[in-house]
Formats: C-alpha cells, structure tokens, sequence
C-alpha cells in the first residue's frame, strides 16, 4: 500500500466523498419522480439509497489503485473468494450497463469499433473495451486491474473479452471454467472440475493480493452472500401478489448491489430495507403499476437504453412486467450456497446459473414462472448481444403459446446498442401484443 | 481430377463403403473431439463444417439471424435430412452459438439419433486435462449405451495410434506444402479429406502424395491464412489468380489440429493431452500473446509475407482477437487483411477487391525478414 495512495483513498473514499453523495441523496429525495406517475407508482423510497451505495462503490473503485488490490471480474464469478481476500471488485458488465443507462454506451462503443472490433461482438465488451482505450467512463476513472477473474458460467464470450484486457492490461487471467449443463444435473466430474479450479486459484489470488486466505472471512463472506441472494428472491417473490409492487424495470436497477456488493453486510442491510418498503406497498394496496390488468414475463437482458420508455409504454396499457428469468438468477441459487460446505457448495451454485444450463432448463423456468407468478404472457428479449441467452428463444416462444396458450412476443434489440435497437417496430410490436393480452 | 491429386473418395462414397462393412457413423460438429474414441466404436467421424451452400430456412425457424453460419446451416442440413445416415451426432463445445445448437438439439429438435455433447476446457492446467480425459471417459460411457460396444483399453490405444499416425502425416503434409505440387484448392481437398476419411484411408493417400518427389516451391506471393474453415473454396482460386499462395495456415479446420502424439498410457488422458496440446486456438482459451507468436513463427518458417484473417461473420472467438493479433502483425513486419464471410454467400466482389489490393499491397513492400 502506498502512502499517498492511502490518504487519498482515506481522504476521498471516506470522507470526503460520503458526505457528497448524502447530500446527493439528500437533494434526490426530493426532486420530482422522473417517470411518468400517471401510470406508474411513486419511485421506490430506496432509490436515492442505491444510488448512494452504487456510487460509493465506483467512488471507493476510482481511488483503489495503490491502496487496495483490484480484481475485474465476471458477473456470475465465485466473487467470495476476492472479498475474502480484500480485493475491490470491479464489474465490467455492470460498468458497461451504466454506460447503457447513460446513453453513452454507443459513443463507447464506436471507440473500440475504430480499434478494429467488429460491430457483431458484445456491445458490453465493446463498451467497456472503448472505455479501456478512451479513458472515458461516466463513473469517474475505472481502476487498473491487478487481477482478471473470469467465470465462464454466463458466456464464453467473457472469455475471449478477458484474453483482451489481459493483452491491455498485462494482468493475470484466472480463469474459472463452468462446463455447461445441457442436462437437468451436472456431472460429478464436471463439479469436482469447478471445485479443483476455485482451490487452484486460491495460491494465486493470495500471491497478487498479498495475504493468506482466512477460512472464517471466508465462510462470513459466504454467509452475506447467501443472505444478500436470499433477500433478492424474496423481493422478487413478493411480485406473485397482484398488484405486483414492483416491476422488473423496478428489479433492473434495484439488482446492481446482489451483483456487484454481493459479500458486503451494507448489501443485506440495503435488500432488507427494500424488502420492508415492498412489504409496505403491499400492505398499503401500492402496484408498480397503477392499474395492473395483465402480468407479464421479461426474458434476457434489459434493454438499458429504453428502461424508462418500456416501463410506460406498457404501464400505460395496464401491462406489469412482474418476473424476469435475468433477475431470477441472482437469487435462485440462494439455496445451494452452504456456508459450512463452502466450497463444495461454490462449485455447485457457480455451475448451475440458467445461462450455463440447457434451452430446456430455461423454458421450464419459464413454465414456473408463467404458473407461481402467475403471468398472462411473456416478452422474450432476443438480444443480438447475448448468444447463449437467445439462443432457444424461438423454440421457447412456440412452446409457451402452444403448451400454456400464453402469447409470448420475441423482441429484436440489443441490451447496449441502440443502433439495432427501431422504436417503431418495437411500439407496434408492443401494440399487437398487448392487444393480444386482451 | 485436380493434377498432382491422387484420387480422393468423396464423403458419400466414403459414408457408403464405411456402413456397407457394418460400421456406424458419427456426424460431428467443429472443431476438437476425440476422433479415436469413435473409431473404437466402430464409428466413423465425419465432420459437418456447415456445410455451404445449404437452404437456411429450415434452421431459420430455430436460430435468429445473428447465429454464425457454420451453426445455421448444420442445423438447416440436419432438418433437411443431410444427417440422416449419421448414428450418432458429436456436438464439441467451442464457442456459445454451438453451446446453444447442442442445447436445441437436445431440447426442442431432437433428431431421430442419439446426440452428445462434448465439453471443451479452456485452459491447459493439469485440471483441464483430467476433466477433458473424465468427459471421454463419460463420452465412452453413452457411446457404448449407444452401440452395444465396450472396447478395451488395448483396441482404444490401437485407435489413438492410427490417429496419430494420420495426424503426423497430416503435419507433414502441412510443412512440405510449397513442394507438393498442388494447387492450394487441391491441397485443401487434400488435407480436408481428414475430416472423413478413415485415418488408415488418409494416411494411405497423404503417403501417396509425400512419396511423390518434391517438386519447385511454388511460386506466388506467400501468405498465411487464418480463420475457421476456407469457404467458399473459390477464395483459394481467387489468391491464386492474383499472384498469391497459401504457404500456412491457422484454420480451425486445419492448421489448428495439427494434434501432437500424445504421452500417457491412459487412453483417456491421451486423448485429452493431444488435443489439449495442439497449436493455439481461442476456443481453448489460448492467449492471444501466444497466438501472435504462433503466427510469427509460422511466418518465419515459411517466408508469409501477410496474413489473411478470414472470418465466418458473427464468430466472436475469431473477432474478439483481430484488432490485437493485426496489431502486433504489422509490428513484426507482416501486413494482414479482414475478410468477413458467410458461408451461404458466394465471394462478393467487393472481398475480391480487398485481396487484389492486399496482395498489390503486399508484393510493393520489400520482402523483409519477419521481426520477432
């Protein structure tokens, strides 16, 4: 750690930048809701508060270089092991996902496109790949990376992107590598695969990081997690009560924490107050939408660049988006975390994410949902963007039409660019579907 | 017939005379698999690169159009009946679009044979290699559910050693290329042909060329060509007719499988050494630090002069490493070329004015020695 990297740290992470963003969140609470109220309910309470806390994350990330080691990692990896080991972790994806809310994913974007990369690649690795070759990012500055961590467990395009950064950066790649289930169970050798790999990591996190690693902060690490996914499933569970509180466009920006703080104790605090404000809308008779007359499911990825114009669009109509297979994830594999069986249990919950499982096993999540929820339709986001997530969608939309007699609408974007993304096509689209609903 | 070609069969007689002596077929999707476990079996790999030129439509109504169009057209083949004499379907696992075809074929399509996937790790530490030999093992496990068959370990070391020696043969013919006396077309049909032919098949015929008394190096602007698999083969005559020629290759179809003889006395550990340790390819996770050394390298041996990245559009392995790998290229003195295909279009004339150019290009620039 070096001196003067510690006391701006200190300085700007503790102190002075705190108290910024309270003011900040001060000033939030009492500015006028954006989106439109007509149809939608009142923002969420805890909005300014996850807007502090998602900023105190990327404030801590830009003054980390030379105080704290920092890891950029995928968001599906074993992330318990770097907070055990006091990493500051750092998400590209979520990075690239702020880019998108903040329309500037494009301008992003086009930098790496200038670079040589193809427009048909991820726009989130071409948005964080731009912003690696620019300097340019709406948080501030990105810390360099000590560490590469990546989980192939959501896309094996987090592998080809990382191999770059690693170019970029001369950082170590570590590599934790899922072999997909295409069956309802993984093998045992695939999970004593996944298992070997997280021990092997360990002597070479240790070594970058420069401490052992503790067991009990481990096992304390693991138990936050388990709880902070906990918390998120029952949030999310809450959405099976019409009218539903919240919206998945609610859940798209209430997920950043379980993603990027999930480990942290301020996460558990943060979802057990969501959790409590969405058990006072239900409790007050309070929807996402105000007059809820059908319920739907998003599949995929949002579309971060039109968040806001989807959720009215559809609210308009009467229509709530309650359940999201992308939102699910987070919080599904809640059970299998064991805190007593750390790793076992980490090779086990890493392999089994719905984007390392099989078209079927997605379809029949799905099914359950369209059933617990219960939901009148579905909206499959076919997001040019995510191969492994769109992939089976057609296939996915037919059979729910056919087996569950719900309409299910396949709609064409991409979850960054806004290039791919026609407004028009999509209203009407929109438009027939909803008729569709009745 | 192409001259200096001996006669090579084509798959459908290959297929027929393979089943008319009792054996199975195993039609297999790019690009690594254990080509020795089926042949235990009694099962003949017979690759499906695609194929080209097939109606996409029918694999249109299961892939949206920004699916590459290897994966497309092997499902739009298969609903057409193209795998209808095949036993078995192998689907390795190298990238998400074939991640996602195995899924569908398993889930939604679920042709009349029985398929298995493969999974492929991305890495080669000593876990890799236990995991890549317990996947054949498991691999071993549904093929003899499948046949009825149980080879032992003596008849799957007599596989691999068939293998081996055609994947030897194979690299030879790789190094000795320039004085074959082929035309690039013809050394492709050549070298392609092991994609289908019985490995004892392809090393009688790889012999019958290697035997042949070399002939001058053949004369053009050499290069080096990278991607996944030289389709539309017109691309071959199109370098030619500019004054190029092919000396190298990093084609996934190719010159990535040139599979060193593998070590291990387990049959399963070798079969996973082998292709664990073949040259660098992204799908197995290979740097790309040391896939610019491999080209370099590559160069060095065999005088390339540029390099021709050759792309299947949608193919994020390939992209992903093309801004960095034309990067350090240019550094070492050699010049390169993107050229982006699909494999339903025929070669547009727009890409036959980029290869003029490029090898315009090219033959204007000094033939200095390639820098490290």
């Amino acid at each position: 750690m070096k001196p003067l990297a510690a006391l701006r740290y200190g300085w700007n992470v503790k102190v002075l930048g705190p108290a910024a963003l309270r003011l900040q969140r001060w000033q939030a609470q009492r500015r006028p809701a954006r989106w439109d109220t007509r149809y939608l309910a009142p923002p969420l309470r805890i909005a300014p508060r996850t807007k502090e806390l998602v900023a105190r994350h990327w404030l801590a990330g830009r003054y980390a270089n030379g105080y704290r080691k920092v890891a950029w990692v995928t968001s599906g990896a074993p992330v318990e092991l770097l907070k055990a080991l006091d990493f500051y972790v750092l998400y590209p994806e979520n990075h690239a996902a702020i880019c998108g809310t903040a329309r500037v994913a494009v301008d992003l974007a086009s930098e790496a496109e200038s670079a040589g990369y193809s427009r048909d690649l991820c726009s989130y690795a071409r948005t964080d790949i731009g912003a690696v070759l620019s300097g340019k990012t709406p948080v501030g500055r990105l810390p360099k990376p000590d560490v590469l961590f990546a989980c192939t467990n959501i896309c094996q395009t987090v592998l080809f992107w990382y191999r770059v950064l690693a170019e970029y950066f001369g950082a170590p790649l570590v590599l934790i590598d899922t072999p997909f289930v295409y069956t309802e169970e993984a093998a045992e050798h695939a999970v004593r695969y996944v298992r070997r790999q997280l021990e092997e990591a360990v002597p070479v996190l240790e070594r970058i990081a420069g401490q052992r690693l503790d067991e009990r902060k481990l096992r304390q690490v693991g138990l936050l997690s388990k709880r902070a996914s906990e918390l998120w499933l029952e949030i999310l569970r809450r959405c099976r009560h019409r009218p539903a509180p919240i919206s998945v466009f609610d859940q798209f920006i209430q997920m950043a924490p379980i993603v990027e703080m999930r480990g942290d104790p301020e996460t558990v605090d943060f979802y057990a107050a969501l959790l409590k404000e969405v058990d006072e809308r239900i409790a007050a008779g309070v929807g996402a939408v105000k007059n809820e007359r059908k319920r739907v499911l998003w599949d995929n990825l949002p579309i971060w660049y039109r968040l806001r114009y989807l959720a009215e669009f559809l609210a308009q109509h009467g229509v709530a988006v309650v359940a999201s297979t992308y939102t699910n994830a987070w919080g599904e594999l809640a059970p299998l975390i064991d805190p007593d069986d750390l790793w076992e249990s980490m090779a086990r919950t890493y392999i089994y994410p719905i984007l390392n499982r099989g078209t079927g096993h997605k379809l029949r999540t799905m099914r359950q949902m369209v059933e617990e929820y219960p939901l009148d339709g579905a909206i499959l986001h076919s997001d040019r963007s995510c191969k492994p997530y769109s992939i089976g969608q057609m296939d996915q939309r037919d059979r729910l039409i056919r087996e569950l007699g719900v309409p299910a609408l396949l709609l064409e974007a991409d979850h960054n660019d806004f290039r791919v993304y026609a407004e028009e096509q999509v209203a009407t689209r929109l438009a027939a579907f909803v008729e569709m609903l009745g | 017939m192409e001259p200096g070609l001996p006669h090579i069969p084509s798959r459908a007689e290959t297929i027929r005379s393979w089943k008319e002596c009792g054996g199975g077929i195993a039609a297999t999707l790019p690009i690594h698999y254990p080509r020795a476990l089926l042949r235990a079996f009694g099962l003949l790999p017979v690759e499906v690169w695609g194929p080209p030129r097939v109606d996409p439509a029918p694999g249109a109504a299961h892939l949206q159009p920004y699916v590459c169009s290897i994966v497309g057209n092997a499902l739009s083949f298969l609903l057409s009946g193209g795998l209808d004499g095949a036993d078995v379907i192998i689907v390795p696992h190298a990238c998400d679009s074939l991640q996602g075809l195995g899924s569908l074929l398993l889930d939604f399509v679920r042709p009349r044979q029985p398929v298995f996937p493969l999974y492929l790790p991305r890495g080669r530490r000593e876990s890799d290699l236990q995991f890549l030999a317990d996947e054949c093992r498991a691999l071993y496990g549904k093929l003899a559910a499948a046949t009825g068959r149980a080879p032992s370990e003596m008849e799957m070391m007599e596989s691999i050693r068939r293998e081996e020696e055609a994947d030897r043969l194979l690299a030879q013919l790789h190094r000795r290329r320039r004085t074959l006396s082929l035309t690039d077309r013809a050394f492709y049909r050549l070298v392609r042909a092991r994609e289908y032919l019985p490995a004892e098949e392809f090393a009688a015929l790889a012999h019958s060329v290697l035997d042949a008394p070399p002939a001058d190096p053949r004369a053009g602007i050499p290069l080096l060509l990278s991607g996944i698999v030289p389709e539309p083969m017109a691309l071959l005559d199109a370098v030619t007719e500019r004054g190029g020629a092919i000396v190298a290759d990093d084609l996934a179809c190719c010159g990535r499988r040139l599979y060193p003889p593998g070590t291990r006395a387990d049959p399963f550990h070798r079969m996973a050494e082998r292709i664990l340790n073949g040259p660098p390819d992204p799908t197995r996770g290979s740097p790309i630090a040391e896939r610019l050394r491999h080209l370099v390298q590559m160069a060095q041996e065999t005088g390339a002069r540029g390099v021709i990245f050759y792309a299947v559009k949608f193919c994020e392995p390939e992209l992903f490493d093309l801004p960095l790998l034309r990067r350090g290229l240019q550094e070492a003195g050699l010049p390169s070329v993107p050229i982006e295909v699909d494999l339903n279009d025929p070669l547009s004339g727009q890409t036959l004015t980029r290869i003029e150019a490029f090898l315009e290009m090219v033959a204007g620039q000094p033939a200095e020695e390639v820098r490290r």
